[in-house]
C-alpha cells in the first residue's frame, strides 16, 4: 500500500510539528486507536482497532519509530502493527513546509507491506481503508489546531 | 462474550430450546448442537452454498446466520427430505437417476436450494434452472447432470434419457 | 441371467446416503470429550522465526494445549519425499519437505507455526491472536524467472540457487533435425497457478483409546493406508494399532493425496499426550495456503517441421513452480515432459526443466498434474506452425498422429512412475475424424463462420488433441467376500472421493459373480478393511483397484464352482453363475444360493477339505508394468464480443477413448467435472500474489470458480481401444477433462477474432480483462 498526498493545516508548521509528536492528540486524531503512549525519545507504541472490509474491529499492537527529524520541517518514520489478522509494515515521511496565508503544507508518503488475512480478504479495501483513516486524521488535527491558533 | 442466548427453533418438525453462545453460527449449531450433520460447510463465508437451508421455507445459508437468528423460526435440512423409512423424495431420486452428484458435499446445499426453486418454479426451462444453482458451487460435476436432474425432477425430462 | 453391468448406465450404490445427509465425512465426527484444534500460520512469505509467545494462549479459558515446534521434540522432522525422480540420467534433485511446526525460519504464508487445542473452535481461533510470533522479513521468492538470477534470496539456504531440480530428457537428435527444418516457430508460454477448491476443505480427526492402545483416525485423505503406515512408524505404533479411515470424501483432484500434511502428523501426537479426541477442520481461508497447489510454468518451446506441417522435433526448455518445499519429486515436470508428446509421431525431442522454490504453498498434483501444460505447449506451437504454413489445424494434426500400428509405442524417455513412456494403445485418427464431425468443423469454417462474421459475429472453433498417462503402478489390492447373507463385499485400499468405486468396483465383482450392482457392498478408504495399497491418484482407481477386484472376484468365482461342483455333482465347466446362485446350466434345479455355500464353505463340524480354505473368500493384487494411456479430442465453439472481450462458448465437445467402458453415466460425469475445472483454469481462476507473496485474493468472493452459468453443455463421444494391459482393457478418465481445454480455448478465441486481429494467447488464464487488454494492444500495435 501507498499512501501519499499533501494537505494544508489551517496554522503555523510549529505548532503542526508539535501535534504531530504529542500522543495524546494523535490518539484521539487517529481512528480506532485505544491507546498511544510515547515510550522512549521517538518511540509510540498503541493498540488500535481497524474494521476492514469483512474484518470487523480487528485489534493491532503498533509500534512507530520517529527517525531523521529536522525540526519543524522534516521526519521520517518505521511502522509496525501487528494483530490477529495480519499485520503492517513500512515506512513513510512526512514533509512540512510553510503555505500561504499562515497555513502549513504537509507532503506525505509511506510504502506499507500488508500482510495475513487483511491482504487474503480485505485487500480490495485496505487502500481506500487507509485513504479515509489519513483524511479523517487530517481533519481532526485541523480541527484540533484551529483550536489552538484561536486560543 | 456475554451472557447465553436463549434459542427455541423447530428443525425438520422437531422444536429445541438451547442456550447458545451468541457468536454461535447456525451452521455450527446444527451440525453440532443438533447433531445434524448433513448440512455441510464448505467456505464460510456464504458464497459455496453447500450450506444451503429453508428458513421459514427460504434458502438460507446456515454460516453467515447466527443460532441466535432462529430464535422463532423453521427450519429444514437435508435430513427433512427423504421419507422415514429412507425411502428418496423425486427430487432426491431424480439426482440418482441423472448422476447429479459425486463427491455429494455441495449435494444438501443444491437439493434445498432447488426444494424451494422447483416449488416456486415447477416448470422451469434450461436457463432458469441454472441460475437457480448458480450461488452453489460444485467442483465435481460440471453442473450438466444436476440439471438433467432437475428437469426429470421437474418432468421434463425422462428418467432414462442420456 | 443377471445381465452384465459392464458399459450400463448403472446408478450408484452410494448415492441414498449421500442424498439424505446421513453419508458420514469427517467433520461430521464427534465424540463426547473432543478438542478442537487450530493454527497459527505464519502471515510472512519468507522470514527469520526469531521467537514464539504462547504464555497469554496458554493463559486463554478454554485453551488446553499450545505446542510450538520445541514442544515437538524428536517428532519435528521434515517430512518424506513422497516420489523419488525416475532414474533420469544426469538428474538433479533437491528434496525439501517441511517441519510439522515451523523451526528457524518460514518460506510461505500460512505455513504452521503453532497449535492450539481448545475446548472449542471458537476459543482455538480466539487464542490464535493471543499468539506473538515475531518474524525478521527476508524479500520474498515471488517470480520464477527472477528466484533464479543471482543475488536473490534463498528459500532454503543450503542450496547454491533457488533451483529445487533440473532433468534433461531426449529422444533422437533435435539439433539435427532443426537443421534439416523448412520451418521453426517459437514462442514463450505461461500457465498460472490455481487451487484445487474441493468443496470439502481438508479435516482430521483422532480418537487415542489408551487403554486399547488403539488409535483411529478419520482424514480427508485420498492415501489412507501410507498415512496408516507412516503414522505408526512415527509414532512408535504397530500398523494393526492404528486404523485410518477416509470415509466419504467431498471431492479431492490431488492436493488430498499429498502427505504428510503438518496437520495430519500433530492430531494424532497431542491426542496420545492429551487422552482426548482432536478435530482439526480447515476453514476456506486456510485451503489458500495450508493446502498444495499446482500449475505455475513458463516455457520457451520451439518445433521443428517441414513445409507439409510434419512435424520433425520440438524443443522445450521451462521453469516449474514447486512452492516452498517439493516433498512430490518431479511428477509434475515429467508429466509435462511426457505429456507435450500427445498423440503426435514426434522424432527428435529434447526437454529440460528446472524445478523452482519460491515463497509460494507447496505444489504437488493438482487435477491434470502438469499434463495440461505440456497439450498447452503442443497444441499451440502445432496451431501457429499450421497458420505459417497455410495448412488446416486439423489437417496439420491428422499429418502427425501416431497411426494404429504403431503401438505399443516407445517414446523413448522416462515417464511419472520410473517405467519408459510407452503407449499401450490408441486410434488417434477416427477419434479426430468424429469430433470433427460432430462439431462441424469443416462447414463452420466453411460456410457458418463466414456468414456470421458478415454479421458482424466474431465466432471461431477450436478442436485440440491429447493423450493422459493413467493408471499407473505400484498396485492395488482387493478382497471379495460372499458373506453367509449372499451379500458380497469387495473391500479395497483405495478411498473415494466422488468418483462412484462403489459402483464401478461393485460392477466388476458383480459381473464376474453373477450377482446384481446393488448386491456387491464396496468398502474403501478404511485401513481395518484392507490395509494393503496406495491411494487414488493419476487417473488409476478403476484401472489397478478395478483390475484388483477383477482378479479376486474371479478366484472367489473358481471357489464357488469348485465347492458347487461338489455339492451338485456335476463338473464345473457344466455349472453357472447367476442371479447368486450356481446351478447346473440348462438344469430346472435351482442350484444353491451363494450365501447358502458360503456357509458350507465355513462349517462348525465337519472336515473342510485338506488343501482348500475356508469360506468363499479371496485377495488379489494388480500391480501394472506401466501405466495405459488414454486419448481424445476436445472441440469449441466460442463467441466472443468485440467490446468487451466475454467469451461465450456455444458448443462444447469431448471424444474420448478410455479403452474399455465400465459406466459411461459415470464416465460422463468425470468428463464434465473435468471440463467445468479446466474451463476455471481457462477462464477464471487466478491465485494473486503481490511482491511479497502475500495471496490478495483468498476467498471465494474473490477467486472465482466456475458456476452453472459459465459452464456449458457438454457433448461427449465414447470410443473404445482397449488396453492390453489389463485384463479388462482399462484406461483412466479422471483428469481427461481438464487436460487440454486451455489449448482449445485458446485456438477458439484466437479462431472468433480473426487473423485481423492479431492476438496470440501464449497464457493461461486468460480473463476477459487479459483478453480485453490482449485484443487492445494488437489493434494498437496494428495501428
Amino acid at each position: 500500500m501507498n499512501l501519499a498526498g499533501t494537505f494544508t493545516f489551517a496554522g503555523p508548521r510549529a505548532t503542526v510539528w508539535a501535534l504531530l509528536h504529542d500522543p495524546a492528540v494523535l490518539a484521539k486524531a487517529l481512528p480506532g486507536t485505544k491507546t498511544l503512549t510515547l515510550a522512549g525519545p521517538g518511540r509510540y507504541e498503541g493498540a488500535m482497532k481497524v474494521s476492514i472490509g469483512p474484518l470487523t474491529a480487528a485489534e493491532f499492537a503498533v509500534v512507530v519509530t520517529l527517525s531523521d527529524e529536522i525540526e519543524p520541517s522534516h521526519f521520517a518514520m518505521q511502522i509496525d502493527g501487528k494483530g490477529g489478522v495480519g499485520f503492517a509494515k513500512g515506512s513513510a515521511t512526512v514533509d512540512l513546509a510553510e503555505g500561504a496565508d499562515g497555513g502549513t503544507v504537509m507532503t506525505y508518503a509511506s510504502d506499507i507491506q500488508i500482510g495475513g488475512r487483511i491482504a487474503a480478504v480485505g485487500q480490495r479495501l485496505v487502500e481506500s481503508v487507509g485513504r479515509m483513516m489519513m483524511k479523517q486524521a487530517l481533519d481532526s488535527l485541523n480541527a484540533e489546531l484551529e483550536a489552538r491558533v484561536k486560543k | 462474550m456475554g451472557a447465553n442466548v436463549r434459542v427455541d427453533v423447530t428443525v425438520n418438525g422437531t422444536r429445541h430450546r438451547r442456550d447458545v453462545e451468541p457468536r454461535l453460527l447456525l451452521s455450527d449449531f446444527l451440525r453440532q448442537d443438533l447433531g445434524l450433520t448433513g448440512t455441510h460447510v464448505g467456505c464460510e463465508h456464504g458464497v459455496c452454498g453447500a450450506c444451503t437451508i429453508l428458513f421459514d421455507g427460504e434458502p438460507a445459508r446456515a454460516c453467515i446466520m447466527l443460532a441466535a437468528q432462529a430464535d422463532g423460526h423453521e427450519i429444514l435440512t437435508i435430513e427433512s427430505l427423504a421419507a422415514p423409512d429412507g425411502t428418496l423424495n423425486p427430487l432426491q431420486s431424480a439426482f440418482r437417476q441423472a448422476h447429479g452428484l459425486q463427491c455429494g458435499f455441495c449435494t444438501p446445499g443444491m437439493l434445498m436450494t432447488l426444494t424451494a426453486f422447483l416449488r416456486d418454479n415447477p416448470k422451469p426451462d434450461e436457463p432458469q434452472i441454472r441460475e437457480a444453482i448458480s450461488g452453489n458451487l460444485c467442483r465435481c460435476t460440471g453442473y450438466q447432470h444436476i440439471v438433467h436432474a432437475v428437469q426429470i425432477a421437474a418432468g421434463t425430462r425422462a428418467e432414462d434419457a442420456e | 441371467m443377471t445381465r452384465p453391468s459392464f458399459g450400463q448406465r448403472v446408478r450408484r450404490n452410494e448415492d441414498a446416503r449421500l442424498l439424505t445427509g446421513r453419508a458420514m465425512f469427517v467433520d461430521d465426527v464427534n465424540l463426547p470429550g473432543m478438542l478442537h484444534v487450530a493454527f497459527v500460520r505464519s502471515m510472512m512469505a519468507h522470514g527469520t522465526l526469531k521467537g514464539i509467545d504462547a504464555a497469554a494462549a496458554r493463559q486463554r479459558p478454554g485453551v488446553v494445549a499450545v505446542y510450538t515446534a520445541a514442544d515437538l521434540g524428536d517428532y519435528c522432522k521434515p517430512g518424506p519425499v513422497l516420489v523419488n525422480p525416475p532414474p533420469v540420467p544426469g538428474h538433479v534433485f533437491h528434496g525439501c519437505t517441511q517441519l510439522p511446526l515451523a523451526k528457524d525460519k518460514v518460506r510461505y504464508v500460512g505455513e504452521p507455526i503453532a497449535m492450539i487445542v481448545a475446548e472449542s473452535r471458537y476459543v482455538a481461533e480466539d487464542a490464535l491472536a493471543d499468539v506473538i510470533v515475531d518474524i525478521d522479513p527476508i524479500d520474498a521468492v515471488v517470480d520464477l524467472e527472477a528466484a533464479l538470477k543471482p543475488g536473490v534470496p534463498l528459500v532454503h539456504p543450503h542450496l547454491e540457487s533457488n533451483a529445487a531440480a533440473h532433468v534433461v530428457q531426449r529422444k533422437g537428435d533435435y539439433v539435427a533435425a532443426r537443421a534439416k527444418a523448412d520451418i521453426v516457430v517459437k514462442r514463450r508460454f505461461l500457465y498460472d497457478r490455481g487451487v484445487a477448491a474441493a468443496i470439502e476443505n481438508r479435516a482430521v480427526a483422532v480418537d487415542w483409546d489408551p487403554r486399547a492402545e488403539e488409535m483411529t483416525i478419520w482424514d480427508t485423505t485420498q492415501a489412507p493406508i501410507p498415512i496408516r503406515n507412516g503414522l505408526a512408524k512415527m509414532l512408535g505404533l504397530l500398523e494393526s494399532q492404528v486404523r485410518v479411515v477416509a470415509p466419504f470424501v467431498g471431492g479431492g483432484f490431488g492436493p488430498k493425496i499429498m502427505m504428510f500434511y503438518p496437520e495430519e502428523l500433530l492430531l494424532p501426537w497431542a491426542a496420545m499426550r492429551l487422552h482426548r479426541p482432536l478435530k482439526w477442520t480447515e476453514d476456506r481461508q486456510e485451503n489458500f495456503y495450508a493446502t498444495t497447489q499446482e500449475r505455475g510454468q513458463v516455457h520457451e518451446a520451439e518445433m521443428a517441421l517441414s513445409k507439409d506441417g510434419r512435424i520433425l522435433g520440438v524443443r522445450d526448455w521451462f521453469l516449474c513452480d514447486t512452492g516452498a518445499y517439493d516433498p512430490y519429486g518431479l511428477t509434475i515436470p515429467i508429466n509435462t515432459q511426457c505429456t507435450l508428446l500427445g498423440p503426435y509421431d514426434i522424432p527428435n525431442y529434447e526437454t529440460e526443466f528446472t524445478s523452482v522454490f519460491t515463497n509460494k504453498p507447496i505444489v504437488t498434483p493438482v487435477r491434470g498434474a502438469g499434463r495440461q501444460h505440456g497439450v498447452f505447449v503442443s497444441e499451440r506451437l502445432l496451431d501457429i506452425a499450421a497458420r505459417e504454413l497455410g495448412i488446416d489445424r486439423v489437417e496439420i494434426r491428422k499429418r502427425n498422429l501416431l497411426g494404429p500400428d504403431r503401438f505399443p509405442h516407445n517414446h523413448e524417455i522416462m515417464f511419472q512412475d520410473s517405467a519408459p513412456l510407452v503407449y499401450d494403445s490408441g486410434n488417434y485418427l477416427p477419434t479426430l475424424e468424429q469430433a470433427a464431425e460432430i462439431i462441424g468443423y469443416d462447414k463452420f469454417i466453411r460456410e457458418e463462420q463466414p456468414r456470421l462474421r458478415a454479421s458482424g459475429k466474431r465466432v471461431g472453433v477450436g478442436i485440440c488433441c491429447y493423450v493422459e498417462g493413467t493408471g499407473i503402478g505400484p498396485y492395488e489390492g482387493a478382497r471379495v467376500t460372499v458373506e453367509p447373507s449372499g451379500t458380497v463385499r469387495c473391500a479395497t485400499g483405495v478411498g473415494t472421493q466422488g468418483q462412484g468405486h462403489f459402483t464401478v468396483l461393485a460392477q466388476i465383482v458383480a459381473d464376474a459373480l453373477g450377482v446384481g450392482v446393488e448386491d456387491v457392498r464396496v468398502v474403501t478408504g478404511d485401513t481395518r478393511e484392507f490395509h494393503w495399497g496406495t491411494g487414488t491418484f493419476a487417473s488409476r482407481g478403476a484401472v489397478v483397484a478395478g483390475s484388483a477386484c477383477h482378479a479376486a472376484a474371479m478366484s472367489v468365482r473358481g471357489k464357488i464352482l469348485d465347492l458347487g461342483s461338489a455339492i451338485l455333482g456335476a463338473p464345473a465347466d457344466n455349472l453357472e453363475l447367476s442371479g447368486g446362485r450356481v446351478k447346473v446350466a440348462g438344469s430346472n434345479d435351482p442350484g444353491i444360493a451363494f450365501g447358502d455355500l458360503a456357509g458350507r464353505a465355513n462349517p462348525l463340524r465337519g472336515a473342510v477339505r485338506p488343501g482348500t480354505e475356508p469360506g468363499l473368500e479371496s485377495t488379489a493384487y494388480f500391480g501394472p508394468d506401466r501405466g495405459s494411456t488414454a486419448s481424445g479430442v476436445h472441440a469449441m465453439i466460442v463467441e466472443v464480443d468485440p467490446e468487451t472481450a466475454a467469451v461465450e462458448i456455444k458448443r462444447y465437445l469431448v471424444v474420448h477413448d478410455c479403452g474399455t467402458i465400465i459406466n459411461p453415466l459415470l464416465v460422463e460425469g468425470q468428463i464434465h467435472g473435468g471440463v467445468a475445472h479446466g474451463i476455471g483454469n481457462a477462464f477464471f481462476e487466478s491465485l494473486v500474489y503481490d511482491d511479497q507473496a502475500q495471496l490478495m485474493n483468498a476467498s471465494f468472493m474473490d477467486y472465482l470458480l466456475p458456476t452453472a452459468t459459465d459452464v456449458p453443455p457438454i457433448e461427449t463421444a465414447h470410443r473404445e481401444t482397449p488396453s492390453p494391459f489389463n485384463v479388462l482393457g482399462l484406461k483412466g478418465v479422471g483428469e481427461a477433462g481438464c487436460i487440454p481445454t486451455g489449448a482449445v480455448f485458446a485456438q477458439a478465441v484466437e479462431d472468433a477474432l480473426g487473423p485481423g486481429a492479431g492476438v496470440e494467447i501464449n497464457e493461461i488464464p486468460m480473463s476477459p480483462n487479459q483478453l480485453f487488454e490482449l485484443m487492445h494492444v494488437s489493434g494498437k500495435e496494428r495501428a
